[in-house]
């Protein structure tokens, strides 16, 4: 187990969120709490309609909570209007979807090279940033290549260097090996691996206790409410 | 995002569906050339209509005689006989005048060879020539010699030389006025036009006085301002010097001033109107144009809603997907703009060639394009692209 006197980068507290139809309340999310260290790689796993969704939208500022208080990176972000969760995004989250979600008919170097786009950062800088991230992903030969031209591995390898370019305080990966054969499934999560070893904090999101067990740490969502499992 | 981003995404996008791109900006490419070509064409008649008014004299003011009153009866225009030479004499020296020539006209039989008929006989002096814009086609025009010394020449227009069977070889031969000798010095060049400009005999104002008239006034006398700009001027001018030397205090002038300002300023307000006319006209089209982005952008919005999703999962704002929708939209209509620019100028040239104004090009109006276009992508494309920027990160990555 990781020494738990390290930062959390992840807080939650009591978070809660609940859909309002109109007509009814639907709690997808009750009071959760959770802290995930740095440089912990962390397994939530939970079947489908658990709230596993949810809890990825929230923990990936694409959501706000309804109730509770969520710190990331230091920062309370519960409170954030749109432009701010997208600063957050930006700055500190990297995503890995299970559907890839690469932009069509853009180039793996373009595709690894747009979150610096929405940073700011300079063309030949975020050019030369993204080759460096494909190439350590064994992509090296593939910079050109729109996904189309890719196989299911190779996109998920494109999508990962996407969410490592910016350097971000937490990668967040939902479902990464869903879409992938057993092979490229190992490959990706061999690769996780890699990178919690060299100190990333990774949290993964899967209805697979299989693949859970490539994570440190994991817990279990059903029914919108979180509980600590003891670690494979 | 910096504009350079913008529009690098803009151009990818656009080239990776040409013929679509290619028709959306059909719509503002029709609109704009349509604009252009006619608020040409409109450009075009107008000068057309006003090179030919130029035809009848360059900047041609008349002044003319008042009406006699016999008791309660008004005389016609023209009937008094209140101007004399020394008015017109006086008028030279105006500023912005740059010719002047009074006119003493009478009708006299004309006899050359065995032809004869009654013609127009006019006394003027040089500067006739210039005021009303006349051209020699043979021989010379009367000079001050001629005045001075009341010589018996003439210059016969076109259409009593045809009448008479006199040409080129016939200059230097004499002709009989009024039953007496004149030598022909020169044949005019045909003006064309209404009126009778073409039938008449020009001699020193002079000569007619001494021998067919013997009066001291003139029939009208007609001046060129040295510009168009010029001619308010010159008629204020005219009525000054003219009231004066009349003694009219009362305001009841016993003289008309008529000019072509005043035919021009019709004209020119007839073809305003029509540019106006055409001009809206065109921008439905160009409307109807802006309407085709927006319908395309709106449904690039709905088939793209996945890829805003992920571009606001990774860092995109709100104003970074609006940014990038409306510069499709500029871009679009802006390269809708220049290429319709190109067809509209290369359509009134032909109009222009085939019509016979030749090409009359107005950089104003491209100015008006381009902003009309930058508008109209604008206008489009705004309501599309915060359609798209107003878009759930969450809803728009699930979309299918």
């Amino acid at each position: 187990m990781k020494t738990p006197s390290r930062q959390p980068i992840i807080k939650l507290e009591e978070v809660s969120r609940v859909y309002d139809t109109g007509k009814i309340q639907v709690p997808a999310l009750i009071d959760v709490n959770l802290d995930v260290a740095e440089g912990e790689f962390l397994a939530i796993v939970g079947p489908s309609g658990s709230g596993k969704s949810t809890m990825m939208n929230i923990l990936g500022c694409l959501d706000r909570p309804t109730a509770g208080l969520y710190v990331l990176d230091g920062q309370p972000v519960d409170e954030l209007d749109d432009d701010g969760l997208a600063y957050v995004r930006s700055r500190s989250i990297g995503f890995v979807f299970q559907s890839y979600n690469l932009l069509p008919r853009t180039s793996a170097l373009d595709n690894v090279a747009t979150p610096l786009m929405y940073q700011g950062v300079a063309r030949k800088e975020r050019e030369r940033r993204a080759r460096a991230a494909l190439e350590r992903l064994g992509l090296g030969d593939r910079v050109n290549h729109e996904p189309s031209e890719l196989s299911g591995g190779q996109q998920q390898r494109v999508g990962i260097a996407r969410a490592l370019v910016t350097e971000p305080a937490l990668i967040l990966a939902d479902e990464p090996t869903g879409n992938l054969d057993s092979h490229s499934g190992a490959e990706v999560l061999d690769l996780f691996r890699d990178l919690h070893a060299i100190g990333r904090t990774i949290v993964l999101i899967t209805h697979d206790t299989e693949v859970a067990t490539a994570a440190d740490r994991a817990v279990h969502i059903r029914d919108g409410r979180l509980s600590e499992a003891v670690p494979a | 995002m910096k504009l350079a981003d913008l529009l690098q995404l803009a151009l990818s996008r656009l080239s990776t569906g040409k013929l679509r791109t290619a028709l959306t900006m059909l719509g503002v490419i029709i609109g704009v050339a349509s604009v252009v070509a006619l608020v040409s064409v409109a450009q075009g008649a107008t000068k057309g209509i006003s090179d030919r008014l130029q035809n009848l004299g360059t900047n041609l003011v008349t002044v003319s005689p008042g009406f006699t009153r016999t008791g309660a009866t008004r005389g016609a225009i023209g009937s008094a006989t209140t101007l004399t030479l020394d008015d017109s004499n006086a008028l030279t020296s105006l500023s912005g005048v740059a010719a002047v020539a009074p006119q003493l006209t009478t009708n006299k039989l004309v006899v050359a060879g065995s032809q004869n008929e009654t013609a127009r006989i006019v006394g003027t002096t040089p500067g006739y020539l210039s005021v009303f814009a006349y051209q020699m086609w043979a021989g010379s025009f009367i000079n001050e010699a001629a005045i001075d010394n009341k010589l018996r020449v003439a210059v016969i227009g076109a259409t009593t030389a045809d009448n008479l069977s006199l040409t080129e070889a016939s200059v230097g031969t004499t002709i009989n006025i009024g039953g007496l000798p004149f030598v022909l010095i020169g044949i005019l060049q045909p003006k064309g036009g209404t009126g009778n400009s073409d039938d008449q005999i020009v001699v020193p104002f002079s000569t007619v006085r001494e021998l067919f008239v013997g009066s001291n006034s003139v029939s009208s006398i007609g001046l060129s301002a040295k510009s168009q700009e010029d001619i308010a001027a010159v008629t204020s001018e005219i009525t000054a010097t003219l009231e004066q030397r009349h003694n009219i205090t009362t305001g009841v002038d016993d003289f008309n001033i008529t000019s072509q300002a005043q035919l021009l300023g019709t004209v020119s307000s007839v073809s305003d109107v029509l540019t106006i006319l055409l001009a809206g006209i065109a921008s439905i089209s160009l409307l109807v144009g802006g309407i085709g982005i927006m319908n395309i952008m709106l449904v690039s919005v709905r088939e793209r809603t996945r890829e805003i999703g992920i571009r606001k999962a990774i860092g995109a704002r709100g104003r970074d997907i609006l940014s990038q929708f409306l510069v499709e939209a500029l871009a679009l209509s802006l390269a809708g703009g220049f290429i319709g620019i190109l067809v509209g100028v290369v359509a009134s040239l032909a109009i222009g060639t085939y019509a016979g104004w030749g090409f009359v090009f107005n950089p104003g109006t491209v100015v008006v394009a381009v902003g009309f276009s930058l508008l109209v992508g604008i206008i489009f494309g705004v309501w599309p692209a915060s359609q798209a920027a107003r878009l759930d990160p969450v809803v728009a990555l699930r979309y299918e």
